[in-house]
């Protein structure tokens, strides 16, 4: 009876621990669920190649992860919403993060998955030089950088050719005088825009003008630094005596871009993501685009490029382990450089990553690529260096400034006080 | 005599004058709408490089692209259900606050009137963060009632304000005859000055209705899926990082306009006479 009792005992407990294991069993077979808020969806350029990567991800790992992307289509607005969400305390599982100074402060916090260990491995080999540190604050990397960019002076070498003017300017006095050449032949000089939300095209003009004044340390001075004035007045010339369009002041970027593409201007400024549409609505203008550094002003460095990190990888941080290393082998996954090289082959971005690009690509592609690699040094554009509301002022300062109601100082006084 | 023909001279230089004014606002409102219209059938190229010329081959293939896109039908109905039900919530409510605090007497009436339409003056930005937290907290992200629950919420001071304007100015001796019959409190309100505030509630559901069709912010913020999203965000489906489909999104919101207009079109005397006899008797 004493003997049947303790194998009835001995059997309860192998059954017990069995229930055990085999619950451990069943939780570790639990497939990970991992929400991934994108922009990347609908009309982006990245679309249909993240979308094939996420599928292949989610087949590969069936039953075991799975990444479900909720499609956010507008990339402001997805900023204002995951801002919110962190806001809250409630953040995504993954998420595109958009490394600029206002979401950098994110970091201080411990809502964000921290990958500094990660990426002080082999990891780290994948990445270009220099993006991780961009991507690290005291002392700590939360995000993964992603995509880059690159915004090289475009032109149009048959408009240049129909003026005369055989190579791009290498100097601004050279470039003023190519200028009068391509005015006198009726074509406009110069895309520029005050409109949108950041007058991106005139916003980079100033930041390569800033550049070729400043050199790599451009960003290092403050908007008291009498660099920002210097450039102004040469921004403001760039608007002045037919150098661009009549409707620039207020114009957007389907203005700016749009009389670049119909051939009535000849120098434009833009990243990769645009050679698809020029490639597509223009096929004569993309096959006439040539890249050229900024032209350099008296005493400036030539040479320099404007380069940014447009999104990085990020993830809620989480002590569910399993979890992390699901967020992991998802982010490995998409920096993977073959997987890279295939979004941007057939989407036109650039990546922060180590990858070669294939012989069919866009020649247009290849020329980014090769101009990135030729660059003396690559600097942000103003708009990663000051906060959101500096740069939405910086369009309504530079309509001031055209329209004669602000001199280039009082320009620079307009962002001071934005800062503030 | 004399007077006679200078007021025959200037008549006709009267009506020029008002005719002209009527014209330039009527273009000046009418223009963009026509240029919209016009834009949704061009090419983007076409947009972009002539805004203002005819399209060359007119693209009803736009209007296609912006129905299958962004799944625009399903979105269709889901504004439809949310601008509807929140209408019909926000009424519910501020159509009884309204009526207990214009018609009844009781202490800190004013105080809880001014900080209800107090409200009105707080933007909407600023109250993201709690209602983000407030409707994952009772469970409603990412459904249409999170969003019906807020649109309601959110135009409470708006209406309130209107039809405590509206019902204040009805008369209190229907009221009092009603009591002298014996209705009850209830009574008096869904009997005698419900249907009297017609006019303000249709001015105060017209505002709430366009509110809820139009508003983009919080249909983003409080939504994940397409399952619960509405036509605005649907809008959205052709902008992206670095290019925006302008064509098939004018496309996508000349449909989107639609309703507004009807909406407007049914119920503009309503809204244009309890405006103006809210502004006459208050």
């Amino acid at each position: 009876m004493k003997r049947r009792g303790t194998f009835l005992l001995v059997a309860a407990l192998v059954l017990s621990m069995a229930g055990v294991l085999f619950a451990g069993g069943a939780k570790e077979q639990k497939e990970i669920v991992l929400n991934f808020p994108s922009f990347w969806v609908g009309q982006d350029s990245k679309a249909g190649p993240v979308a094939e990567l996420i599928t292949k991800f989610n087949a590969d790992n069936a039953g075991k992860i799975k990444i479900v992307v909720e499609e956010n289509p507008s990339p402001d607005p997805y900023r204002t919403k995951i801002n919110a969400s962190l806001a809250a305390g409630a953040v995504p599982d993954l998420f595109i993060f958009n490394p600029d100074p206002t979401s950098f402060q994110y970091y201080d916090g411990e809502i964000l998955m921290d990958f500094t260990e990660e990426l002080k491995g082999e990891w780290a080999k994948d990445f270009q030089e220099g993006y991780i540190q961009a991507s690290t604050k005291k002392g700590r990397t939360k995000t993964v950088p992603y995509e880059i960019g690159i915004t090289p002076i475009w032109y149009n070498s048959e408009l240049f050719k129909k003026a005369g003017i055989s190579e791009f300017p290498k100097t601004f006095d050279e470039f003023w005088v190519a200028c009068d050449k391509l005015k006198a032949a009726g074509i406009v000089p110069t895309s520029q825009m005050t409109g949108g939300v950041n007058a991106w095209t005139s916003m980079l003009w100033y930041s390569h003008i800033l550049a070729s004044i400043g050199g790599p340390d451009v960003w290092n001075r403050p908007l008291t630094h009498p660099q920002y004035v210097e450039a102004a007045k040469i921004l403001l010339r760039l608007y002045s005596d037919g150098n661009t369009t009549k409707d620039a002041v207020g114009g957007d970027a389907g203005v700016s871009g749009g009389h670049y593409l119909a051939g009535r201007t000849a120098i434009f400024i833009n990243g990769p993501w645009y050679i698809g549409r020029a490639k597509k609505d223009a096929p004569a203008v993309h096959a006439a685009t040539q890249l050229a550094f900024a032209p350099a002003v008296k005493g400036g460095t030539y040479g320099g490029l404007i380069g940014f990190q447009l999104s990085n990888l990020a993830a809620a941080n989480t002590k569910d382990q399993a979890k992390r290393e699901a967020t992991l082998k998802f982010f490995r996954w998409m920096t993977k450089p073959e997987n890279v090289k295939m979004i941007s082959e057939r989407s036109g971005a650039m990546f922060a990553l180590k990858y070669q690009l294939g012989d069919n690509v866009d020649p247009l592609l290849k020329r980014f690529v090769e101009i990135s690699n030729q660059a003396k040094f690559i600097v942000p554009h103003f708009q990663s260096q000051y906060p959101v509301h500096v740069t939405q002022e910086l369009g309504q300062a530079i309509g001031a400034m055209v329209l004669g109601k602000a001199t280039p100082e009082e320009f620079v006084q307009f962002l001071i006080r934005a800062n503030k | 005599m004399l007077y006679e023909t200078k007021r025959s001279l200037f008549r006709p230089l009267g009506i020029i004058l008002k005719w002209s004014i009527l014209l330039f606002f009527l273009l000046f409102t009418f223009v963009p709408l026509g240029w919209l219209v016009l834009s949704s059938f061009k090419t983007n190229f076409e947009f972009e490089t002539n805004p203002f010329a005819l399209p060359a081959v007119w693209q009803f293939g736009n209007y296609v692209k912006a129905i299958q896109i962004s799944g625009l039908p399903r979105l269709f109905f889901n504004s439809i259900v949310v601008s509807s039900f929140s209408t019909v919530l926000n009424l519910l409510v501020t159509a009884m606050a309204a009526f207990v605090l214009s018609r009844l007497r009781f202490p800190f009436q004013n105080a809880i009137l001014t900080t209800l339409t107090a409200g009105v003056l707080i933007p909407i930005i600023a109250l993201m963060v709690p209602y983000f937290s407030i409707i994952r907290a009772l469970g409603l992200y990412d459904t249409l009632w999170g969003l019906i629950v807020t649109y309601a919420s959110i135009n409470i001071p708006i209406s309130v304000f209107l039809l405590h304007g509206f019902m204040r100015t009805l008369p209190r001796e229907l009221e009092e005859a009603a009591v002298m019959d014996g209705c009850t409190l209830f009574q008096r309100f869904y009997r005698i000055v419900l249907p009297l505030s017609q006019l303000g509630i249709v001015t105060a559901g017209t505002f709430v209705f366009l509110y809820s069709w139009n508003e983009f912010l919080y249909a983003m913020l409080l939504t994940s899926s397409v399952a619960s999203r509405t036509i605005q965000l649907g809008i959205r489906f052709f902008t992206s990082q670095f290019f925006i489909d302008y064509t098939a999104m004018y496309a996508a919101i000349v449909i989107t306009i639609l309703p507004s207009v009807v909406v407007y079109i049914l119920f503009h005397d309503k809204i244009v006479r309890g405006l103006t006899s809210g502004a006459v008797k208050g």
